[in-house]
């Protein structure tokens, strides 16, 4: 009696605690890694992009291309012809910038690969957190550095809120900002 | 004197002289109250049986997809796809993405109003305003703002197409079917061309027309189903030439109204719902207009009526010859008239006395279907009275009208066969013909049958050619309807399909070389006829291109021309009226208010969109008396028959009340046969009835009626969103859901309507009050001004993407309309005034929907709004059950999915969508949000500009599209705002108060311009 009781409790009962027990932690490690949400996505571009030479060697700013960023709740991604403004002189024998050329020229269009995504149903508004001083590196990272770009912060609704409550932690910088709202219409509708 | 017990329970059996909506609630029908305990409609989960949906239930479903997601999560690569970002190759200047553009317009109807067409990324989504038009001053119409949804029509026609020798149609290129069209226009010999069309408003057109027309010897055959002859001919013989003028409404203190419905279906009614509602100001009380309204049948302009008298429509030429009398002061005669039609004497006492006393500043108005001799007195009657200078004499008219004598000859010719083809010009006349005539079989004879049609329709269908055409969107043209101005029409989109503007289609065959063709001639040829017709250089620097351009940019060009001359009334025309027969039977056809002539019948949102009156969507009915039906044994839902001129016509009732006695109305625009899967066999098609021989009016005449076979569900939106009113009397009143005054106690007491000082009871307790210290939203609803008509549930439906759900579930009690217009009658069935009230959710500061959501998918917001989150809703409806207001709709299908098999999903639909506003699929609830999408909007404008966001930022759609302006909306702590008059009127109320739900939504009490007991 006493004999297979601890049997039982030797063979069946430990090895499946000690598996659920390891399952756990390593579901949970595997799930709370920061690439679940997205961090460190850098997806192949049709073209090879260089961000750090544009915004961080020229110094260029964001806003010669990302246009509506402070207009609109898209920054929008440049149109091929704003490219050309430079590349019709700059550059033309690199072959990146042949293949560039190629897209203006038959006029095809250019499918940049999504980094960054908030699904459909949060409308996210980029002009209002621009107009209010908000930098972008705040949510994009050191994009001047980036070679190829890639995500850095988390987007999901819990990082979203964290700023909301915690702005002024979040961006010292920002004497003057107001906490975000956190009620649902500011992002659902 | 106290009344006893038993008095009281017999009254309340017999009959409630409280709001009433219906028949069976006035009559305490037993069934109808035990309806009214329950607060949905008894079928609203029927046919809803989950498991039948499909055998996948939202568990298993749910199950699956985690097992996947943990698959998919363990198995695969970190970063899945997240998709393409595509930009422009080359971005236009005028598109940013996420900004609307707006392009002034002209509507594409007789009236022409302005509309502002509202685009996202290069397509339209909604059809406003221009509010730089001289006349609709940016308010458009039911059909006009739906309008937008034929654009994207699936069933669109999309190539020319010809019909084979096999009796199919065959697809066929646009320069064959030209070369093969020019070939037999040019072979006509001595035959004739006929080109059929609408009403001819566009200058460029008529230029063309009178091009074509003599290129190939053609006749032009504008008709129009509902027309304005019988008045015009009138005018013509009182002063010997010109139109029927403009009314200036707003300057009529006393308006008398016969068989006219200007506020709902007749004339240019934007217009004239705004200048009316100039007269029904709660801040100028002294200036309130009176309106009576004489009529057969409850009329969208009945319920606003202050006195409204029943009365046959073929008893009108007797009733203003009695009143022209009595204006010239021989008051005998209408005392008989009254006694013989039963009318009350007082109120037709007051009718002349204000009559007399406001010379100068009455009208007297007759309806467009009465026979010319009424209108004639009517003309008399005004002119007695001194009326003349409310007449606004700008009318213009380009091409009249066919008379009935031409179309008669039209069609002997084609018989004969002098007809060597005939063109539908975008027209419908197999349709509209009156079908004595034998258009259709006359049609037979003709061997060259064309039509230009955006979808198919009865006359296309017996065509030898179909040519699509534009959508008026995709289409250049201009506009002239009155004196004054000019309008100017321009595509906001690229043709969707291979299609063609109907203009360039005949420029093309004025050209003569099929060859020729491309998509500017129309464009080209409207600018050289501005060019040379409108365009007057004032300086030697101005030049065409300049003009051009700003008039597309304001739509309109103010042009300098007067027209008014002096009148002079020939009074020798008066006829004495034919005595009618009371026991007659008289038929009375109307133009319906959603589908009018039964152009819009393929439009969903219209057919959809609840009868202003009667509340019934997607039918029409012959609306009759309740003792009209009791003499024929009928009740709702039966049908009757209806012999007219050898032909017989069968059509299920509607027990209307306030309808004169043996008289049947009916509205046309319905029975279409041909109209795509939304609108094919919607209800009746009553044209059958009508008579191409000229009578005294085509649209009322005699008939012989009787009790036929079966009944018809007829499907109101009405009945639904009872409440339960019978624990205690006179529940509407002390409920206060309509509450109502006189002109003259809010004169004596502005009080009046707050003077019970009724204590607030709540069910939610004395609950610790949020405070919102900044701005809070809220609306205010005016009752005064607030017609019922419908473009307010239009401009909902297209704003916030609302799907059409169909008959069907309309029977069920699941239309998804987020504003309702409620609508309710007091008093007696034969006399009753209605009152009307847009019904919308309250953003209650104490919500009750809130507190019962087990997932918080509906919470409240710090500026004082319901939100309703989709994402989170798991669709327990507990919310809808609670809602006092029931305005909260729920998904119970993807409606997009189930009406009429997937219409909705159409990839061609996807285009209409507001990308601002959430697409809502089954199981979840959804209802008014304020235009949270427009509040957001103006938040980020005043971020971007650096100010603090007002209150007046921010207009609803439906208080943009409100033609009388009655909905206002605004900050409710903005004390010196605009807004605030309104929120904080004397007058203003909120519905059942006494819950303490404490409703973000002021109605300001109606008030009825009605004389006080004494006088």
């Amino acid at each position: 009696m006493k004999n297979s009781q601890l049997d039982y409790i030797l063979r069946i009962r430990l090895p499946i605690t000690i598996f659920i027990v390891i399952t756990s932690f390593a579901l949970t490690y595997y799930i709370s890694r920061p690439e679940r949400d997205g961090i460190g996505n850098t997806p192949e571009q049709p073209i090879q992009f260089s961000h750090k030479l544009h915004a961080g060697d020229m110094k260029m700013d964001c806003k010669y291309c990302h246009t509506g960023v402070d207009k609109t709740r898209h920054a929008m991604i440049p149109a091929v012809g704003t490219c050309m403004n430079c590349h019709t002189i700059a550059r033309k024998d690199r072959p990146q910038i042949q293949l560039l050329k190629t897209y203006y020229d038959e006029g095809k269009l250019l499918p940049w690969k999504r980094v960054h995504k908030v699904p459909d149903y949060a409308y996210f508004n980029h002009s209002v957190h621009v107009n209010k001083g908000i930098d972008c590196t705040a949510c994009h990272g050191e994009v001047t550095q980036m070679e190829i770009i890639g995500q850095v912060s988390s987007f999901t609704m819990g990082s979203c809120l964290d700023c909301h409550k915690n702005v002024h932690d979040k961006l010292p910088e920002l004497k003057s900002i107001n906490k975000g709202p956190n009620n649902c219409y500011a992002c659902h509708r | 004197m106290p009344e006893t017990k038993d008095e009281k329970v017999n009254q309340s059996v017999k009959a409630d002289p409280n709001y009433w909506r219906s028949f069976e609630e006035l009559h305490r029908d037993p069934k109808m109250i035990e309806q009214s305990h329950n607060e949905f409609q008894q079928s609203v989960t029927d046919e809803f049986d989950p498991k039948k949906l499909s055998s996948f239930s939202r568990r298993k479903f749910l199950a699956l997809l985690g097992a996947s997601a943990a698959l998919a999560g363990t198995g695969c690569n970190d970063y899945p796809d997240r998709g393409e970002i595509i930009p422009y190759n080359i971005k236009p200047d005028e598109v940013t993405p996420g900004i609307a553009n707006y392009y002034a317009s002209t509507a594409a109807c007789e009236h022409g109003c302005g509309i502002l067409v509202r685009t996202r990324e290069g397509r339209p989504i909604k059809i406003d305003g221009n509010p730089d038009h001289p006349v609709s001053k940016g308010k458009v119409c039911t059909q006009a703002q739906a309008s937008i949804l034929d654009l994207y029509n699936p069933e669109r026609l999309k190539n020319p197409l010809k019909l084979g020798g096999s009796g199919l149609y065959v697809e066929i290129s646009w320069e064959n079917v030209d070369k093969e069209i020019i070939q037999i226009l040019n072979s006509r010999g001595s035959r004739e061309v006929a080109v059929v069309s609408g009403r001819i408003v566009s200058p460029t057109a008529k230029k063309l027309f009178d091009e074509f027309a003599q290129k190939y010897n053609a006749k032009i055959y504008p008709y129009e189903l509902f027309n304005e002859s019988l008045r015009n001919r009138a005018w013509q013989k009182s002063y010997g030439g010109g139109l029927y003028p403009q009314i200036k409404w707003d300057e009529a203190k006393i308006i008398v109204n016969l068989e006219s419905d200007f506020l709902g279906s007749e004339g240019n009614r934007i217009e004239n719902a705004r200048l009316f509602a100039q007269g029904r100001d709660v801040n100028n009380i002294n200036n309130f207009n009176r309106l009576y309204v004489i009529e057969g049948n409850m009329s969208l302009t009945g319920l606003n009526a202050d006195y409204r008298l029943r009365l046959r429509p073929d008893a009108q030429h007797e009733f203003a010859s009695a009143l022209l009398k009595a204006v010239n002061g021989s008051m005998s005669e209408l005392n008989s008239f009254s006694k013989k039609f039963d009318l009350s004497e007082a109120a037709l006492r007051s009718l002349v006395k204000d009559l007399k006393q406001n010379s100068g500043k009455a009208i007297v108005y007759a309806g467009s279907t009465l026979s010319e001799e009424v209108h004639f007195t009517v003309n008399a009657i005004n002119e007695a009275l001194g009326s003349t200078s409310l007449y606004n004499r700008q009318a213009v008219e380009l091409y009249p009208l066919i008379s009935s004598g031409d179309l008669v000859s039209l069609i002997n010719s084609m018989n004969s066969g002098r007809v060597a083809a005939v063109i539908h010009f975008d027209s419908n006349p197999v349709y509209h013909f009156p079908k004595d005539l034998g258009y259709e079989s006359a049609l037979k004879k003709v061997t060259a049958v064309i039509s230009m049609t955006e979808t198919n329709n009865e006359s296309a269908a017996l065509s030898n050619y179909i040519l699509p055409i534009n959508h008026p969107l995709e289409s250049w043209g201009d506009n002239k309807t009155r004196a004054g101005f000019i309008s100017s029409q321009q595509p906001v989109i690229a043709p969707l399909f291979n299609t063609r503007q109907k203009e360039a289609i005949l420029l093309n065959w004025v050209n003569g070389d099929a060859k020729k063709y491309n998509d500017k001639i129309y464009h080209e040829y409207l600018m050289n006829n501005w060019q040379s017709s409108v365009f007057t250089p004032v300086s030697a620097d101005s030049n065409f291109k300049q003009f051009w351009s700003n008039a597309l940019h304001d739509g309109v060009v103010i042009t300098n021309e007067s027209s008014s001359s002096s009148l002079s009334f020939n009074s020798s025309g008066e006829t004495s009226p034919k005595l009618v027969d009371l026991n007659s039977f008289v038929v009375a056809l109307k133009p319906a208010y959603s589908t009018v002539d039964g152009r819009y019948a393929d439009n969903g949102w219209l057919q959809e969109l609840p009868h202003p009156v009667s509340k019934i969507t997607w039918d029409n009915y012959a609306a009759i008396s309740r003792l009209t039906a009791d003499e024929l044994g009928v009740k709702n839902n039966d049908v009757i028959d209806i012999k007219a001129g050898g032909e017989s016509f069968s059509i299920p009732v509607f027990i209307q009340p306030g309808s004169a006695d043996r008289t049947i109305t009916i509205e046309l625009g319905y029975g279409r046969e041909k109209s795509g899967v939304v609108g094919s066999g919607v209800g009746f098609n009553a044209i059958v009835l009508m008579s191409g021989q000229s009578g005294t009016s085509p649209w009322i005449f005699k008939a012989s009626v009787s009790k036929g076979t079966g009944s018809y569900e007829l499907v109101t939106a009405q009945e639904h969103h009872v409440f339960d009113d019978e624990r205690t009397k006179d529940a509407a009143q002390k409920r206060g859901i309509i509450r109502e005054g006189t002109v003259e106690e809010y004169k004596k007491h502005p009080h009046f309507l707050h003077k019970e000082g009724h204590e607030l009871f709540s069910i939610y307790g004395s609950q610790t009050n949020m405070e919102y210290t900044g701005l809070k939203w809220g609306m205010a609803i005016d009752l005064n001004k607030c017609l019922g008509c419908g473009d307010c549930v239009i401009a909902c439906n297209s704003e916030n993407n609302i799907p059409v759900v169909g008959k069907d579930q309309v029977a069920k009690g699941r239309e998804m309309h987020w504003l309702r217009i409620d609508r309710y009658y007091s008093g007696s069935e034969n006399e009753p005034k209605a009152s009307t009230q847009p019904m919308l959710c309250q953003h209650c500061d104490h919500a009750p929907c809130e507190n019962v959501c087990p997932v918080v998918a509906t919470t409240h917001s710090p500026d004082g709004l319901n939100q309703m989150v989709y994402n989170r809703c798991v669709g327990t409806r507990y919310c809808s059950n609670n809602c006092p207001y029931k305005v909260r709709r729920f998904n119970f299908f993807n409606f997009r999915d189930h009406f009429k098999d997937g219409y909705q999903e159409a990839n061609v639909f996807n285009l209409i969508y507001n990308p601002e506003v959430t697409v809502r699929s089954r199981g979840v609830m959804e209802k008014c949000s304020f235009c949270i999408q427009r509040i957001m909007e103006a938040r980020e404008d005043a971020i971007e500009h650096n100010r603090t966001i007002v209150g007046s930022d921010v207009k609803t759609a439906c208080q943009e599209s409100c033609p009388t302006s009655a909905i206002k909306f605004g900050d409710v702590n903005d004390k010196e705002s605009e807004f605030a008059k309104f929120r904080n009127h004397q007058l203003g109320y909120y519905v059942l108060e006494e819950l303490n739900v404490r409703p973000n939504v002021t109605y300001i009490a109606k008030l009825r311009n009605t004389h006080s007991e004494e006088a």
